[in-house]
């Protein structure tokens, strides 16, 4: 392994390298000699090495069969939430209607949502279809979103990987007080947790861009900001999506 | 978390600021902070407050507020999506703060 390389690893069948370009702020994932995807293309900052690694994991998972849907619909839910949050329709989408409309909405207009649609939409496609949804444009959102901040170009979509739906899903999960079925009590941690490999794709996100779950409870916890000051950029992104969360 | 990390350091904190931008949060930076997120999310001039922040905290605190603003432009999302409520234990707890800063009249909780 040579200097500015990293090695990731996802589920075993998927081996990605990432090179550290010259400038030590550009990234970019290799896989058998090809250059996959490129992040943070133009930043003039350094980078903590683990937010381009997380991203390297995240198209990973994207690109690939999920629970209920394949790589493709991913690659498309992701695709249709960037050209809704552009204001833009290409409606080229082979989702179903349903799935369109959710991660449309979900994509630009969160606050938009209400018991009675996320309903309505179960309905139309399952809890687990949906609750995957929410995993994948959530995400896919943060990484956009990252890059929009920082100064770089979107990353380019990555392709699919063939394969059916796993299935994988925690038959425990019971409806409750939220809106989706879940483990356990309602609560944040286990909004996805109907559908584990979402659940489990939050928390991998949580830690880099934020901070672990354990690591939440140091409240003195300082890296390039003060913990009062993170809580702040939270607070203030959360009021603009009018989320009380 | 707000409120608990700024007593925990002993800093002085306007919540207000959080609902309107036009208040000084009083925590170091905090104003360029606002800024910075109302850019990235509202379509202003991100690269001008960038580099704004950039100047007043460093290059580590653009970083850590680019990743601390998608963190919850995703968490956001999913607490919306899935209808996730806020416990009664917190909702006595941010009694005070929630009408002080108007948060009650979102409807997630």
């Amino acid at each position: 392994m040579q200097p500015g390389w990293l090695r990731a690893t996802w589920k075993r069948q998927t081996l990605l390298v990432e090179r550290q370009d010259g400038s030590g702020r550009s990234w970019s994932i290799w896989c058998h000699n090809r250059r996959m995807t490129q992040f943070l293309e133009d930043v003039s900052i350094p980078i903590r090495p683990e937010i381009p690694a997380l991203f390297a994991r995240e198209w990973s998972r994207l690109a690939a069969p999920g629970s209920y849907w394949s790589g493709r619909q991913r690659i498309e839910m992701a695709a249709t939430a960037r050209e809704a949050r552009a204001g833009s329709r290409n409606g080229n989408s082979s989702l179903p209607a349903a799935a369109e409309e959710a991660a449309s909405l979900l994509g630009a207009r969160p606050a938009g949502t209400s018991r009675s649609w996320v309903e309505s939409t179960m309905v139309d496609l399952g809890s687990g279809p949906y609750i995957e949804i929410v995993g994948v444009v959530s995400r896919a959102v943060a990484v956009d979103t990252f890059h929009r901040a920082i100064g770089s170009p979107l990353p380019r979509l990555p392709e699919s990987v063939a394969g059916d739906p796993t299935g994988i899903n925690d038959p425990a999960a019971r409806s409750g007080p939220a809106w989706v079925p879940m483990v356990g009590g309602a609560s944040i941690v286990g909004a996805l947790s109907a559908v584990p490999p979402e659940a489990e794709a939050q928390e991998d996100m949580h830690g880099p861009l934020y901070l672990t779950y354990q690591q939440m409870q140091d409240l003195g916890f300082v890296r390039g900001l003060s913990r009062p000051q993170m809580e702040l950029v939270a607070a203030r992104t959360s009021a603009i999506n009018e989320c009380f969360y | 978390m707000l409120r608990a990390s700024s007593e925990n350091r002993g800093d002085a904190l306007d919540p207000r600021a959080i609902t309107d931008p036009s208040i000084d949060p009083l925590v170091e930076g905090g104003s360029r902070l606002i800024g910075f997120v109302d850019a990235v999310l509202g379509g202003g001039n991100v690269d001008g407050r960038r580099a704004s922040l950039g100047t007043a905290l460093g290059s580590d605190a653009v970083v850590d507020a680019s990743a601390t603003i998608a963190n919850f432009e995703m968490m956001n999302r999913i607490a919306q999506g899935t209808g996730m409520p806020v416990g009664k234990g917190s909702l006595a707890q941010t009694e005070e703060w929630r009408s002080l800063i108007g948060l009650d009249r979102y409807r997630h909780r």
